[in-house]
């Protein structure tokens, strides 16, 4: 693995654990942001909407309250016809003004009051109509009392003004508002494309629902208008004339700040995410260097040591060798010959030992191994050097073929390291056995001794690089980790148990290749 | 007036327009029209209106089977009780090739179906019902320069003197402010800014008035102060029986003021539309030579009236026409070159 690989891995170890809090963020930011924009949206509707009830209501008191000081004002005057022509000029939302008496024939009478309500104004009562639909703008009767007994001075109250109100409320850019009668039926829209129905009469989305809101029903604050958009809403209500103003926005428009907030948010995010990668893989990069240089100036220093130790300890019996030859004595010149074979053989372990660290395992040039063979040829290589140590060496064969691919030197070595240790650790007279057997997809070589064991706390520490404690023969405590290093780069893994006083057993995985045969193992058979 | 008949003149059938069609069609409406051949020899007949105040209204239209054909680029397609469809007889991209004039029967059903968008314009509209069609998107309005103006028309028995007084001091901007809404009324040269002292006189002056004119009588009631009578609102039939038998002091009116020759319409010595009777030498002569700075000075020394608002014409069109204008003399005159949107 390239430095380049680890630290991108690094950087997205980083960053991924930044997007966990960073999408929980978002979902939470996103439901809150929703909510409140909601919520506060409605509210300012709401909010414009009682604003504007309260202005229809202070308009149409103060066109009544006027009403009445005039008719308070006129209503006995004998030329009162003619100064209620001369006010309406004045005051032209009163519209045509009037004198009711008894004796008026009908058609002078307002049309929208009925027969009992010009009678309850002739005795003095002031009486009101519902808002209606003059010629094109919203209009209510009232009769107030004149100061003289069955006389009523009457108006036709022009409510183009609160008209011209409703249609001026613009709330952002497309947000408008609507005023309805008890009946539900449009009487101002600032919604150009419902204007048509406040003339029609042809009730709307949300006739029915200030219908009902007049009754005492709650409107909803999200609905879906006359033209099928989705649209905030607040309500309002004027009890006392049977109107309610509703106060309409887009969706889309009400919630752009929200949604504004959010995108910024989520880019915020993004960059925070991408600048912590980018930061991440920098300083990973430069992390791992300085790590790199470190660990190579211990392993030199760890490699330094070991070799030093070992050679100093070939050295001396090299000395004692030359101290020997010194002597110019015949009778110990076999001896001088079998300690320079001797040593001969453990510098070539030596070397060997080197030239595995520096051998990799490449997947492209596996060949197929089949491992009870492989078993029995480790056993052949070993035989020799556990005579030495007068330890007999055993293969227990799977019932069957078992394949595995990989670098049979390689793997040769992994084998023949462990098979050795297991016979340096053996009792004379013991045996080591070479056990094949195969776990699920897993082909597996243990290597078992009967030997003292291991102690506990070395087990932690058994595969790291010169760990070894063994300093009186060819250990630079490189084997163990050259085993794990070689069964790894096949994509296996190596494990140990030991118990004290009873023995050991490492024991090699290796991927199976599949081909496992249903045919009994031949002892001996290479592949 | 020698007149050049242009050879490439045709009906919209494409037939050519003949010396014969113009002396047909305006032979009787106080022109007198000879022809050469090439050239056409039109003169005013005696006593009659200038010809450039007759040309303008007449129209040379030809005969073809019981039918009227015209030169302009519409024809009649279909004629009914409430509905006239017209066809342009040579389509043009993009400009108006299919007109339905329509009759609602209420102002309310007109204005509805302009705003459902099932008609595409609405003209001769009040101030007042301009707002109902603010922020509508579909819609736009456009206005027009106003040929009548509102005005407080004096019997021509009063004296010369008040009647010159009450001219000035009606014509101002108290009446209008009473009258009409702000921005209501055009600048127009015929009224006055200084209402000065109410004219005196022997009686108090009645204000007839009619239709939409009550709030107008109302208003110049008021301004009179104490000379200002009884409003009295008739129907249009007892206000002109009225007039002429010279039965009032003050009536409401609305006469054409432009473009300006036609005040020989309106004020010119035995002109069929001056109902009125007003007769003035000075006036007279200034129109028939043309001098219509000198006739409305002549109009001023002797007034019949108090010129009070000039309104604009105001229509409402589909937001897709382009270049949408009311036409000077007949409001939808330029209708064949508004450019439709795509």
């Amino acid at each position: 693995m390239t430095r380049r690989v680890i630290a991108l891995r690094l950087a997205a170890l980083v960053a991924a654990s930044g997007v966990l809090p960073l999408l929980l963020l978002a979902v939470f930011g996103l439901q809150i942001l929703r909510s409140r924009g909601e919520r506060a949206s409605q509210e300012a509707l709401h909010a414009i909407a009682d604003q504007a009830a309260a202005r229809v209501a202070t308009y149409i008191a103060q066109q009544r309250e006027m009403l009445r000081a005039i008719g308070m004002a006129v209503g006995n005057q004998p030329d009162v016809e003619r100064r209620l022509a001369d006010v309406s000029l004045d005051a032209p939302s009163l519209g045509k003004l009037r004198v009711v008496s008894a004796n008026k024939p009908p058609f002078g009478r307002p049309l929208r009051l009925n027969p009992d309500q010009i009678d309850a104004a002739l005795r003095g009562k002031e009486v009101a109509s519902d808002t209606y639909i003059a010629e094109l703008s919203p209009a209510m009767d009232v009769c107030v009392p004149s100061g003289k007994p069955g006389r009523a001075i009457c108006a036709s109250l022009d409510l183009l003004e609160l008209q011209r109100q409703v249609q001026r409320i613009r709330v952002g850019e497309q947000g408008y508002a609507l005023a309805f009668d008890r009946n539900g039926r449009l009487l101002a829209a600032g919604s150009g494309a419902m204007r048509a129905a406040v003339l029609s009469g042809e009730p709307v989305a949300e006739s029915p629902l200030a219908a009902a809101l007049v009754k005492g029903t709650t409107a909803p604050a999200r609905l879906r208008n006359g033209e099928g958009q989705e649209v905030l809403a607040g309500w309002s209500t004027l009890s006392g004339l049977g109107w309610s103003i509703a106060v309409e926005e887009p969706v889309e428009e009400a919630l752009r700040g929200a949604r504004t907030a959010l995108q910024f948010l989520s880019a915020g995010a993004i960059l925070a995410l991408l600048l912590s990668i980018t930061i991440g893989y920098v300083s990973s990069r430069r992390m791992l260097a300085t790590l790199e240089l470190e660990e190579r100036f211990r392993t030199a220093g760890q490699i330094a040591s070991g070799v030093t130790h070992d050679l100093g300890h070939r050295l001396a019996i090299l000395k004692q060798i030359q101290a020997l030859a010194a002597t110019n004595d015949p009778d110990y010149l076999p001896r001088i010959r079998d300690s320079l074979d001797a040593e001969v053989n453990t510098m070539r372990r030596f070397v060997s030992d080197f030239a595995d660290l520096t051998r990799e395992a490449k997947p492209q040039d596996f060949l197929p191994i089949e491992l009870n063979a492989f078993a029995e040829s480790i056993r052949s290589n070993a035989q020799g050097y556990a005579k030495d140590f007068n330890v007999a060496v055993e293969v227990q064969r799977a019932p069957s073929e078992i394949w595995v691919k990989g670098d049979r030197y390689l793997l040769e070595r992994a084998a023949l390291n462990l098979t050795r240790n297991a016979i340096e650790a053996s009792k004379p007279g013991s045996a080591v056995r070479l056990r094949v057997d195969r776990s699920d997809s897993q082909a597996v070589l243990a290597v078992e001794d009967k030997g003292a064991g291991i102690a506990p706390e070395r087990i932690a520490t058994l595969f790291e690089s010169f760990s070894s404690t063994k300093r009186s023969g060819v250990h630079l405590g490189m084997g163990l980790p050259n085993v794990r290093r070689i069964v790894t780069a096949h994509g296996g893994a190596v494990s140990v148990k030991s118990k004290q006083g009873e023995g050991t057993t490492f024991r090699l995985s290796l991927p199976a290749d599949g081909r496992q045969s249903s045919s009994p193992s031949t002892p001996a058979t290479m592949p | 007036m020698r007149v050049e008949l242009r050879r490439d003149a045709m009906f919209s059938d494409g037939s050519p327009v003949r010396a014969e069609d113009v002396v047909r069609c305006l032979a009787g409406h106080g022109v007198r029209v000879t022809s050469n051949g090439e050239d056409l020899t039109i003169t005013s007949a005696e006593g009659s209106a200038p010809l450039d105040v007759i040309l303008p209204r007449m129209v040379i239209y030809r005969e073809v089977d019981g039918a009227f054909l015209g030169s302009g680029p519409f024809v009649v397609h279909r004629e009914g009780e409430d509905e006239l469809r017209f066809l342009r007889r040579q389509p043009n991209p993009n400009r108006i090739n299919d007109v339905r004039l329509v009759a609602y029967r209420t102002p309310r059903e007109a204005f509805t179906h302009t705003l459902k968008g099932d008609a595409n314009l609405i003209f001769d509209l009040d101030p007042r019902a301009v707002e109902f069609f603010n922020g509508v998107k579909s819609l736009q309005v456009i206005r027009g320069g106003g040929r009548s103006t509102e005005a407080i028309l004096f019997n021509l028995d009063l004296p010369r003197d008040e009647r010159v007084q009450l001219a000035g001091y009606l014509a101002s901007d108290r009446v209008r402010e009473l009258a009409y809404g702000e921005g209501d009324c055009a600048e127009s040269g015929q009224t006055q800014t200084s209402a000065g002292d109410v004219p005196s006189g022997r009686e108090k002056l009645d204000v007839l008035a009619w239709g939409p004119f009550e709030r107008l009588a109302l208003a110049v009631r008021r301004t009179l102060g104490e000379r200002g009578g009884e409003v009295l609102t008739q129907s249009i039939q007892e206000v002109l029986a009225r007039i002429k038998e010279r039965r009032f002091e003050l009536v409401t009116a609305r006469p054409l003021m432009w473009p300006r020759n036609t005040l020989t319409l309106s004020w010119r010595t035995g002109s069929p539309e001056n109902q009125f009777g007003y007769s003035n030498p000075a006036v007279d002569r200034a129109l028939d030579a043309g001098d219509w700075d000198a006739a409305e000075k002549a109009l001023r020394a002797d007034p019949p009236a108090a010129f009070i608002c000039t309104r604009q014409h105001i229509a409402v069109v589909d937001s897709r026409i382009k270049n949408p204008e009311l036409g000077p003399y007949d409001l939808l005159q330029t209708l064949p070159e508004w450019e439709v949107a795509q």
